[in-house]
């Protein structure tokens, strides 16, 4: 790399040639290589954690709303009649039943 | 379960607080619906598409009986993805109900297949019970009957099959919540024969099931009744043989104005039923299921009128 700087930055002085030389040192030093290596497996971790978060999360939403959500409408509906029943007992004066 | 199958050895009278009373014990429930209260919150009668039914009362006795299907139905092939092709049938049935001594019932489809029962009581315990189901396949008819003896405490069922199929069931009440049975069959068609022990303990609040079988079958459950509306279920299936393993869990809710049953098994498969009563008469029918594993959803909704 440095010696490609050389040959094509003839008429430049050495300074760029200099610096890109720390730079490629820099990048070529283990820890930059296995920093690298790490952040690439990371991102390919966290997308695999993400896509099966996002699975998981849909089936559990799917399930939530075929289980869950009909049960609470019922419930809901059952407690208003309850109610409803309970108001008109006590308006009519007779006992409420139970 | 196979320990609790055999009968064990009566307990001493006084170990006991309350003396059982072996010579009035009430009548176990038959064999085949040993089940039953697993079967009804586990396995409601799930449906894909559109479904009408209409019941209409001829008098004291007589019933039609109008059903209109349409939806894809599943065709049954080797590869992983289900195929389902879509069709629409018309059922007409009619049953007669002399009761409690005989019943008659039938159903024709239009693709051609004909269902029909017959149950009758021969004297006070004999019960004669006849079941055929008749198709333009061959070798896809069947044919059954049955001779089921209820006594005192116990009850014992004859079967007698079309293909040389052979099958003797007996079930007897052990103590005030406890029953035990056992059956044999023999198919001779397939050259298969079988013995079976089921044991089923029941109180007001649960009912434990647990049944086990020489073809490998394994079926243990456990139904809870919560309160008057509600039920809870669990079920565990495995065949040995085949190493297939289910468990499922259901709750049962039986309201006013409707019946909701949900389930959850092991396969990845979720199901709900909603039966909505909107008037007298007029049933609203709401059904899903979810097949996360295979990624097969279906959804139903119906109406039933009569009844």
């Amino acid at each position: 790399m440095a010696s490609q700087g050389r040959r094509g930055g003839v008429s430049l002085p050495d300074r760029p040639s200099n610096s890109s030389s720390v730079l490629a040192k820099i990048s070529r030093s283990s820890i930059v290589v296995r920093g690298k290596e790490a952040a690439g497996d990371a991102a390919f971790v966290a997308k695999k954690l993400l896509r099966s978060t996002g699975k998981a999360a849909w089936i559990a939403g799917t399930t939530f709303l075929v289980l869950v959500v009909p049960l609470i409408v019922e419930m809901d509906r059952e407690q208003q009649l309850n109610d409803l029943e309970l108001q008109q007992a006590s308006l009519l004066g007779t006992p409420a039943p139970k | 379960m196979a320990t609790t199958v055999l009968p064990p050895p009566p307990p001493p009278p006084a170990a006991v607080e309350t003396v059982v009373d072996f010579f009035n014990l009430p009548c176990p429930i038959p064999f085949e619906e040993l089940h039953r209260e697993a079967m009804m919150s586990l396995k409601p009668d799930l449906f894909e598409g559109m479904r009408f039914d209409f019941t209409k009362m001829l008098n004291q006795k007589f019933t039609l009986n109008h059903s209109v299907l349409m939806g894809p139905t599943e065709i049954p092939s080797q590869s992983t993805e289900t195929i389902k092709i879509p069709t629409a049938q018309y059922e007409f049935g009619s049953t007669f109900i002399d009761h409690p001594r005989l019943l008659l019932w039938g159903r024709i489809l239009t693709d051609g297949r004909l269902n029909a029962r017959v149950k009758c009581d021969l004297s006070e315990n004999l019960t004669f019970k006849a079941n055929a189901q008749l198709t333009n396949e061959p070798h896809m008819s069947h044919g059954m009957f049955n001779f089921d003896y209820k006594g005192k405490d116990y009850r014992s069922q004859f079967q007698l099959g079309n293909g040389a199929l052979l099958g003797a069931s007996y079930i007897q009440s052990v103590t005030q919540h406890l029953s035990l049975g056992g059956e044999v069959f023999w198919a001779g068609q397939h050259r298969k024969s079988g013995i079976g022990y089921a044991a089923r303990y029941n109180t007001e609040k649960m009912v434990a099931t647990g049944q086990v079988a020489s073809t490998g079958m394994v079926l243990l459950s456990y139904v809870q009744k919560v309160s008057e509306k509600v039920s809870l279920a669990s079920e565990f299936m495995c065949n040995y043989l085949s190493r297939d393993v289910t468990a499922s869990f259901g709750y049962d809710y039986i309201l006013r104005q409707c019946r909701l049953r949900g389930k959850v098994d092991s396969n990845g498969c979720v199901a709900a039923f909603l039966e909505e009563r909107l008037n007298m008469g007029l049933n609203f029918i709401l059904s899903a299921e979810l097949d996360h594993r295979k990624k097969d959803y279906k959804f139903g909704f119906g109406l039933t009128v009569g009844e």
